[in-house]
């Protein structure tokens, strides 16, 4: 799976697909492992293009928030659609997840957060 | 005002229609239902002498269509035919495509015709688009343009072969929007169709054919709630559910939910519940153990809007709604947050998992 990945000095904004079902989570889980984790570097997921997302889905934004927070490295949701933004109320993600209405905010809150930590 | 006689049409050896009587009174809206293949075109083409019927006779107010002696242009003249595709003239515009009739045909003035025309699209919804190639119109004005030339001819009866079928989805409802409005005006209609919904709402009374015959008709209440021959009744139930079998743990989910979603749009049921009724698929399967024999069903009922979901599979006796051992239930919660109701039984020795998915 080929995400569009842009890096930036303390974060990478990833773009999901339109579709993360049982059979294209594996591959989404490594693309986001790849980007993500490898780097060590903080993570945006910006959700606008995703439509449609299953348990199998769900399950890879949970292992892969899992790995960044051992390696103490934020990810951030944001831009999620409304049937989406459901699925993660009904599964209780909303609460797990920190999620913004935009790109823009998600980032700032990543800068910001970084610089409080310093 | 239209009564067929022993109806019969063969084609060959082979035998389309076999015998069909039946009467249609002016101002009625007749839809026309049954399986492919089984003479519905056959019926129209030869009510308006496109087809040369075998035997039997066909009488318009009266005047057997079939006689010698009958005019059989003047008759054709007071029935419109619409089909599937649009027929219009692509090198004409718009205008000129519903004139050229009324003026060389039926020997309006220019200025008639054109008044009338414009009249005309203005019901179907096109006056802005008079001076219009065919070309630069969606399939959706294509067809309502050539319902409005149709009726530039000034019949008194109006048919038409499946009007939605070669349409995009999408262009669906403006269509029949339109043939609903003239059926509202007390024009009298026989409409070959596969959309049910509109079947129900439109129709005075229903034909299925089937057979041969015109195998069993009535009000749409009765057709489509309470059929009471064996054919019907399993024509119906087809068309209000949707079957899939799976026997693989390979099963193919893309052309399963593709099913579906065809199944949904043809109820016209919103994006966001088709698209969670495919997911709903996704999750029940992921939730099975045995999938050597599952049998899915999706049925819809317009009249009070519910939408059922059934896994009915074969193995051991097997609930995945208490399941303890299951990984996590992510699963589930997305299943029960979009369903009303989520019910499991043992039945038959098989497992049988029925969801009632919200439609809003
Ligand atoms: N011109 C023809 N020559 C031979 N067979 C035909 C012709 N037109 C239709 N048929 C046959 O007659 C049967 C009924 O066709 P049709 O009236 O188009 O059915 P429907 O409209 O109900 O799908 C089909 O088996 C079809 O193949
Ligand atoms: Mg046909």
């Amino acid at each position: 799976m080929l995400l569009t990945i842009k890096k930036h000095s303390s974060y990478s904004i990833i773009e999901a697909p339109e579709r993360v079902d049982t059979l294209l989570a594996i591959d989404f889980e490594m693309a986001l492992l790849d980007a993500g984790t490898h780097e060590d570097s903080n993570m945006v997921i910006d959700c606008s293009k995703l439509v449609y997302l299953s348990s199998s889905g769900l399950r890879v934004f949970l292992l892969v928030q899992k790995k960044m927070l051992a390696k103490g490295v934020k990810l951030r949701l944001c831009h999620l659609r409304p049937s989406i933004q459901e699925l993660f109320d009904i599964s209780g993600f909303s609460t797990i997840f920190p999620i913004f209405a935009d790109l823009k905010t998600a980032i700032t809150e990543i800068v910001n957060s970084d610089d409080l930590l310093l | 005002m239209i009564r067929i006689r022993n109806l019969s049409k063969h084609y060959g050896d082979l035998v389309v229609l076999k015998d069909v009587n039946v009467d249609i009174r002016k101002g009625e809206v007749i839809t026309v239902i049954g399986p492919s293949g089984t003479g519905k075109s056959t019926l129209l083409r030869c009510l308006n002498l496109l087809e040369t019927p075998t035997g039997g006779n066909i009488f318009i107010d009266d005047i057997p269509l079939l006689d010698k002696g009958t005019n059989v242009p003047k008759i054709r003249q007071r029935m419109g035919m619409v089909f599937q595709s649009f027929n219009l003239y692509a090198h004409l515009t718009v205008l000129e495509n519903l004139t050229i009739g009324p003026v060389k045909l039926l020997g309006r003035t220019k200025a008639e015709a054109e008044a009338r025309a414009i009249e005309l699209l203005k019901i179907v919804g096109l006056a802005e688009k008079v001076y219009s190639l065919p070309e630069e119109l969606s399939g959706g004005q294509k067809q309502r343009v050539a319902i409005a030339r149709c009726m530039a001819m000034e019949p008194e009866i109006l048919l038409f072969d499946e009007p939605t079928s070669a349409l995009d989805p999408t262009m669906v409802s403006e269509v029949l929007a339109v043939i609903r409005r003239l059926s509202k005006e007390g024009m009298t209609m026989v409409i070959v169709t596969h959309e049910m919904d509109f079947a129900r709402n439109i129709s005075s009374r229903v034909f299925y054919m089937d057979e041969g015959i015109i195998y069993e008709e009535g009000p749409p209440e009765q057709i489509f709630e309470n059929p009471v021959r064996e054919k019907t009744k399993a024509f119906i139930h087809r068309i209000r559910s949707l079957d899939i079998r799976i026997s693989s743990p390979n099963y193919d989910l893309y052309a399963i939910q593709a099913e579906m979603l065809t199944f949904c749009d043809k109820h016209f049921l919103p994006h966001r519940v088709s698209d969670f009724t495919l997911l709903m698929a996704e999750e029940v399967l992921l939730l099975q153990k045995d999938f050597s024999d599952i049998h899915l069903k999706l049925s819809y009922s317009e009249k009070d809007g519910t939408l059922n979901f059934v896994c009915d599979s074969a193995g051991e006796a097997f609930n995945p709604l208490k399941d303890e051992l299951a990984e996590d239930d992510i699963g589930l919660k997305l299943i029960f947050g979009r369903c009303q109701t989520v019910d499991y039984a043992r039945e038959n020795n098989r497992n049988i998992l029925l969801l009632k998915i919200k439609n809003a």
